[in-house]
């Protein structure tokens, strides 16, 4: 099927059905999942699928309808649905659909190779790196590990003469095991995911950070309940990060649900704190030529130095703030309409160490695994359950679990004094280890 | 990784592709570009004509499913039409409406499982999804499947005015009542978001053990947020009504009703001061606050971990694990509630499945591949979200029994610690047992009285200490409906009467 032509043609019978504006968002996808354990495998899932979603305007109100079945009689019902449900809704002036504008090209989404490896050979990598994470004498039960892969095209065509697409691929290994003591039990897992085969990493470094992430935990002892510093390890940045980005949606501010609404251009965090938003980096895991609804994506500075630089917007929000669109709208696929969301976010790097930042630390814990939900982007309050390790003057003495941490959201942004160098960009959300110069800890 | 999440949020617009290990241990999320092949679609009208597969067709993808060996396989096919209408500042901002069906073939081969499915529901696609299936099978002993028929199974579901009957304006109007009724209530209630979903899942089951299952469920998920702005502070609060029900759901509650309790608390929680940190006694009111044994016995109790020997509660089976004022039950069976399900996604009858009785370890709750690999019954908790997944052990409606105490006793004898009134939702990791959950609602208790608000703090524990330090139960058991995550989503509810923990670490941000 020639998904462009389709494309175009539902964009015309939108119009004829009486939509003013319309845009079809067809996707089209493939995966494969591969899971073993116990040097046998356990599940194999395969699927090919794919669907449209209608965002249509009538008199400026929206409707959106899906469905998951190419047949012209579902097509067209499907759009008919779309157009009945815009008229219940209220009309707004800022429902538009963006224009045809030229989009980024961004290097290294697609691999096509993946899809040649040999079934065979997955299962083998999974097998393999089970096998070396079970080879830790420390190691005593694996839950697992797999090897998955998928591929996806995405269309996008509009009556304002858009017509877009482009293809991504994305492959991971990964594995889960377990360390005991007695009752105690830790898990750890570890998986490297990547837009093209070839960058895998070795199957022998993941499933070694797999096995330390389990062992190391082994023999946790409580602390007091006290104020001390609290480092960041880069694998718990999305804790404080996920609440920010939350707080810039440019729809939440406009509601005033954020408790960063009236802060442009303000200090609102340590001056070592800059955030940037990049959706062109080659071969990001959440790079893209265009946003989810085909306005093309680029690199943005939110936070410089402490001060908060840039909200994010979708085409409605950027309207109705009376500003253009930053290129962000997100789209769960096919199913939904466009939201908001970052692409590539991380924390520009520091200068800093880890090792240096532990060894100039007095009391405090190294956060490995934070629980619960982050900063509340409403009113900026954070609560979390922390593990990790804990800190006495400038060293590691034992792990730590069961302890929680929590404060204000601009106490913790203002008193990071310490940014490491250590940043990773092959996450989609990414940070260096930081330091919060001190935080209340809950513990005995 | 905490990887059982039951989600305080309304369902996520945006779901990222998973590649979870079995049991949802390690997940490996890959860009959001690639989500709709594992995302949750909504849609459902009349039973679409491509369930209208005939037996014997169905028969000859079960054979096929199996020629190459195995031990089990099945058939699932599913249609589902979904509505979602949303009102936020007062104004009907989007309106969705969603077709998705599909087909998924499985294989059960010893321990090992092959799936794949196909969304154009025809004899051929369903023979390749078999022989794909088939893959894990390779080299094992041959069975003969047996012929399917039509199997016999109880409904807990009646269905008043259907969803399909009701027009559109009269959900607009439920809406329209409950925004009003959150504004009004006071000036202070800045937004409301008012969020309505139905939809009707249509299933057709064939398994190689002979049996042909059909059935149609309504399920109706009424969403009310309320945003409360003094100048100072801010509290977003949430309230939920959902059940597998007809329109009759709002003769039951009232909008109003449901509004006026989420503005109530935003409201309250303007007054909100900093949460004290560490050890403290915890008494949780009745209802939603579930949840907490939702995450931190459910999931452990859920049969996949323990198969492999790794759950927290493995070989505690028979044991004393709680006090004997614990009593904890899963029930499918429950009057049209939100988890009610009449029989699993591979057709067992839902039931009453009592797991830990009087402090006593008594069951997990199992899916066919569990209860082989274990040698246990199968108890009607093998659920799916979607076409697109494997059937796994699910929770159904989970909840404390009740006790005897009196709330008002159960607080008036508790001198000091936190009253825990509403919780957004938590996590467990299965394995380790640690757990967390995260108020939205709670008060200081002073000298057996509930005295100021405090702000959302996290709650976090271990599955065992937790359930043994239970000493105190309340007889006002309470339901509230959720959505469950797993590597894939179930409608579920959690529901306790009101109980007091002895200590547990609170994220609190004063000391």
């Amino acid at each position: 099927m020639n998904y462009h032509d389709l494309a175009g043609r539902l964009v015309s019978r939108g119009r004829r059905l009486g939509a003013g504006e319309i845009e079809v968002y067809i996707q089209n996808s493939r995966n494969l999942s591969i899971q073993v354990r116990n040097a046998d495998i356990e599940t194999i899932q395969e699927a090919a699928a794919g669907g449209v979603g209608f965002r249509v305007l009538v008199d400026g109100s929206m409707g959106f309808s899906h469905c998951n079945d190419f047949s012209d009689k579902s097509l067209t019902e499907t759009l008919e649905r779309a157009i009945a449900f815009a008229r219940l809704t209220t009309p707004d002036e800022h429902n538009v659909l963006p224009g045809e504008m030229p989009h980024t090209y961004v290097e290294g989404l697609y691999d096509p190779s993946i899809a040649a490896v040999s079934m065979d050979k997955k299962i083998e990598m999974a097998l393999e790196v089970e096998a070396l994470a079970m080879g830790d004498e420390r190691i005593t039960h694996s839950s697992g590990a797999s090897f998955g892969e998928g591929d996806s095209e995405v269309i996008i065509a509009n009556s304002r003469g858009m017509m877009k697409s482009y293809r991504a691929s994305v492959c991971s290994v990964g594995v889960s095991v377990v360390a005991e003591k007695g009752d105690e039990r830790h898990t750890g897992w570890e998986f490297s995911s990547r837009r093209n085969f070839g960058d895998l990493e070795p199957l022998d470094e993941i499933a070694s950070r797999a096995a330390k992430k389990a062992w190391e935990m082994l023999d946790p002892r409580m602390v007091p309940t006290q104020r001390a510093s609290v480092i960041f390890d880069p694998a718990v940045a999305r804790s404080l990060l996920g609440g920010i980005i939350a707080a810039i949606n440019g729809e939440r501010v406009l509601q005033g649900a954020s408790f960063l609404k009236d802060m442009m251009d303000e200090r609102f965090a340590s001056s070592l704190l800059t955030i940037i938003d990049d959706g062109t980096r080659p071969k990001g895991m959440s790079s893209k030529p265009f946003d989810g609804e085909g306005v093309p994506v680029g690199k943005r500075t939110l936070v410089e130095e402490g001060v908060l630089r840039g909200f994010l917007y979708n085409t409605q929000a950027a309207r109705r703030a009376g500003t253009e669109s930053t290129g962000n709208a997100s789209r769960g696929g096919f199913t939904s309409l466009p939201g908001i969301g970052t692409h590539n976010l991380y924390v520009a790097a520091g200068r800093h160490t880890p090792e240096a930042i532990i060894a100039n630390t007095n009391r405090g814990i190294l956060l490995k695994g934070v629980t619960g939900y982050g900063i509340n982007p409403v009113n900026g309050n954070y609560s979390g359950g922390a593990t990790g390790f804990w800190i006495e003057n400038g060293q590691i003495i034992h792990p730590v679990q069961g302890l929680t941490i929590a404060g204000a959201a601009s106490d913790i942004l203002n008193n990071i004094d310490m940014m490491g160098n250590d940043l990773d960009l092959n996450r989609s959300l990414a940070a260096p280890t930081f330091r919060i110069s001190e935080m209340q800890i809950g513990g005995a | 990784m905490d990887s059982n999440h039951f989600s305080g949020r309304s369902l996520p617009r945006r779901k990222f592709l998973e590649y979870s290990l079995k049991g949802g241990l390690a997940i490996v999320a890959a860009p959001p570009l690639l989500s709709s092949v594992f995302s949750c679609s909504g849609p459902g009208r009349d039973i679409l004509p491509a369930l209208d597969m005939d037996k014997a067709t169905l028969d000859r993808v079960i054979a096929k499913a199996l020629a190459q060996g195995g031990d089990f396989a099945d058939v699932y096919l599913e249609s589902r039409n979904s509505r979602q209408i949303i009102m936020e500042e007062s104004r009907f901002r989007s309106g969705l409406y969603g077709i998705s069906q599909g087909a998924g073939v499985r294989v059960i081969s010893g321990d090992k499982t092959g799936y794949a499915y196909t969304e154009d529901i025809t004899e051929e696609n369903l023979m390749r999804a078999a022989e794909v299936a088939s893959y894990v099978a390779r080299n094992s002993k041959l069975v003969t499947p047996v012929n399917i028929a039509e199997a016999e199974r109880e409904s807990f579901v009646t269905v008043v005015q259907p969803l399909e009957a009701i027009e559109d304006i009269k959900r607009i109007e439920m809406m329209e009542r409950a925004n009003q009724a959150a504004l009004d209530y006071d000036p202070r209630i800045r937004m409301a978001l008012i969020e309505y979903n139905d939809q009707v899942r249509s299933r057709v089951l064939a398994t190689s053990e002979g049996v042909y299952l059909r059935d149609e469920l309504p399920m109706l998920f009424f969403i009310v947020q309320t945003m409360s702005d003094d100048g100072t502070n801010r509290h977003m609060s949430r309230e939920r009504i959902s059940e597998h029900s007809g329109f009759e759901l709002f003769e039951k509650e009232t909008p109003e009703s449901v509004a006026r309790r989420a503005a109530r608390e935003s409201i309250a929680m303007l007054e909100a001061e900093d949460a004290p940190a560490g050890m403290m006694d915890v008494v949780m009111e009745n209802g939603w606050g579930g949840v907490l044994i939702h995450e931190a016995v459910g999931h452990p109790l859920e049969a996949d971990n323990i198969a492999k020997g790794i759950g927290a509660f493995t070989g505690k089976m028979g044991e004393k694990v709680a006090t004997d004022l614990f009593t904890m039950v899963d029930d499918g069976t429950l009057p049209n509630f939100r988890g009610t399900i009449n029989f699993d996604d591979e057709g067992t009858q839902a039931q009453r499945n009592v797991l830990i009785d009087k402090g006593v370890l008594q069951g997990y709750m199992t899916d066919i591949l569990s209860a082989r690999q274990l040698d246990l019954p199968r108890t009607g908790n093998g659920r799916r979200e979607s076409f697109r997944h494997i059937p796994i052990p699910r929770m159904t409606n989970t909840f404390i029994e009740a006790g005897k105490d009196r709330p008002e006793d159960i607080l008036a004898d508790t001198k000091s610690g936190l009253f825990v009134q509403s919780l957004s939702g938590g996590s467990v990791n299965p394995v380790t047992g640690m757990f967390n959950f995260t108020c939205r609602e709670a008060y200081l208790i002073e000298n057996g009285r509930k005295t100021v608000p405090v702000k959302g703090a996290t709650l976090i524990g271990s599955c065992l200490g937790v359930i043994s330090s239970i000493d105190a139960v309340g007889n006002d058991l309470d339901f509230g409906p959720g959505i469950c995550g797993k590597g894939q989503m179930a409608e579920v509810t959690a529901g306790q009467p009101t109980v007091r923990i002895r200590g547990i670490n609170v994220g609190g941000s004063r000391a």
